[in-house]
């Protein structure tokens, strides 16, 4: 009965939808995760506190939308990386000589290092905040407190940097994988793609550069 | 050969790679050739390299040439690293050393792909083409009699669209130069041909379906956007195509009766 729905996920074509799809979703999700962080820069961090409360209001649905985001987290990952062992076993023996045609960039020859790089930062990240109980005690403490380590915002303006550059592809390629590409679009997300992956990248930086330099001031 | 042309000839260095069979150790091989000239086509150089090898009793270089004209796909070289070499939108038969400076060292190896098994030499085995056109690359159809040219009419951009997918030789050059060794440029161009008019849009969804199953089933990677397929295309094919059979493979998955 399902069958067709096996099939068509475990596709070339297939994965590839469903990696755009969740990948799209996962910039979605970034920007009201930016939206909400940005609330660090009002008023001595209690418009920040407001805004954790006021998602822990949510409760259980909280619960579910985390469930939701946690599964576009281990889909997008599990095929990327299915894919990409793929990848590599389909051309077992390489050229002497390799050459490039132009088109691909560093962003998109660096899919996988940036990837994982983010995976690591987000377990870092989820201990830092999510899964650290004192985190929801005060919350605008907390985040002025790791962010002000020199440490810890060197890695989270690292990790805001190489999200940049795994958004430079992945926006653009997203629309492509989903079929999403027309002369009249194309122009358009090929800015876009940068434009999405510079606003992202310099937002999300923005909080360790002012804790650690400007002390949250 | 173009030999009195008022050209002087040229000093060219080739390193190929030399298999003498599917399962035999390959490894490059180099050959200097004196007298190249600067009108031969590339095909022409290795002709000359290969008169030469009979002359001295060596095995020749084997690699496929059919029509030497830029229509049939045969040609299949990597030079220096890209597919059909450095002139964009030219097969390899259609380079000419003219291109080249004297004294140049040029490498030459075959596609490389698991679906692509080396026969020997520069010769690989793309039969794995063959089969996912065998899939579903075809309109199925009692022809009858001839009816009128204009019973079906057709969009001057949507036959110009048609028309620009279906100038895939089936080369594989796509494959050669992907870092993932995807086939999805080809089989693109060859749905999006068909699904674009209307005689091949009435078994669209079996084919999208059948066609990327087929592709899978050959061991080809999978597409990642790096868009290398288009820049070594010599029929300059869009990647426009993989974004429309992905489209086509989404409707198909959606609307096809076919329950798998
Ligand atoms: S030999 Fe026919 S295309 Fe090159």
């Amino acid at each position: 009965m399902l069958r067709w729905i096996a099939n068509a996920l475990t596709s070339s074509v297939g994965r590839k939808i469903v990696l755009g799809l969740t990948g799209l979703l996962l910039v979605g999700f970034l920007f009201e995760h930016l939206h909400g962080n940005l609330k660090l820069y009002e008023g001595d961090g209690e418009a920040f506190v407001d805004y954790v409360n006021w998602l822990q209001g949510y409760g259980w649905l909280l619960r579910v939308a985390e469930f939701g985001l946690l599964g576009l987290f281990v889909a997008h990952i599990v095929i990327a990386l299915r894919l990409t062992l793929e990848n590599r076993e389909a051309r077992r023996t390489g050229y002497v000589v390799r050459s490039s045609t132009g088109k691909k960039t560093a962003a998109s020859a660096s899919m996988f290092v940036t990837g994982a790089l983010l995976i690591a930062f987000l377990i870092k990240h989820l201990l830092d905040f999510r899964f650290h109980h004192e985190f929801f005690d005060d919350p605008s403490g907390e985040v002025r407190e790791h962010l002000a380590s020199p440490g810890t915002a060197a890695i989270y303006i690292l990790a805001a940097l190489v999200l940049g550059l795994h958004l430079s592809h992945g926006f653009r390629s997203a629309f492509q994988s989903i079929g999403a590409s027309h002369p009249k679009l194309d122009p358009i997300l090929e800015k876009l793609g940068p434009l999405v992956a510079a606003l992202l990248a310099l937002g999300f930086a923005s909080f360790p550069v002012y804790f650690l330099f400007f002390g949250g001031k | 050969m173009s030999a009195g042309s008022g050209h002087d000839t040229m000093r060219i260095t080739l390193k190929i790679w030399r298999q003498a069979g599917p399962d035999a150790k390959g490894g490059m091989v180099t050959y200097t050739l004196d007298t190249v000239s600067p009108d031969m086509s590339f095909l022409e150089m290795l002709d000359v390299l290969n008169e030469e090898l009979l002359a001295k009793g060596e095995e020749p270089v084997a690699f496929e040439h059919d029509c030497r004209e830029g229509i049939c796909g045969a040609c299949s070289l990597v030079v220096d690293g890209i597919p059909h070499g450095p002139q964009s939108e030219t097969t390899v038969c259609q380079l000419h050393m003219r291109h080249y400076a004297d004294g140049a060292t040029i490498h030459i190896e075959p596609w490389r792909a698991n679906a692509f098994p080396i026969v020997r030499d520069l010769i690989v085995d793309r039969s794995a083409f063959d089969r996912i056109i065998a899939a579903g690359g075809f309109v199925s159809v009692a022809t009858g009699a001839p009816q009128d040219a204009n019973a079906t009419p057709i969009g001057g951009e949507i036959a110009e669209l048609a028309m620009d997918a279906a100038a895939c030789i089936g080369c594989g050059a796509c494959v050669a130069a992907c870092p993932n060794a995807s086939a999805m440029l080809f089989t693109a161009a060859k749905v999006s041909h068909l699904a674009l008019l209307p005689q091949g849009k009435v078994e669209r969804e079996r084919r999208a379906l059948a066609m990327v199953g087929a592709m899978d089933a050959e061991g080809f990677g999978n597409c990642t956007n790096h868009f290398e397929c288009m820049g070594a295309c010599p029929k300059g094919i869009s990647v426009e195509n993989i974004a429309r059979m992905n489209r086509e493979y989404l409707r198909a998955t959606l609307v096809s009766r076919d329950l798998g």
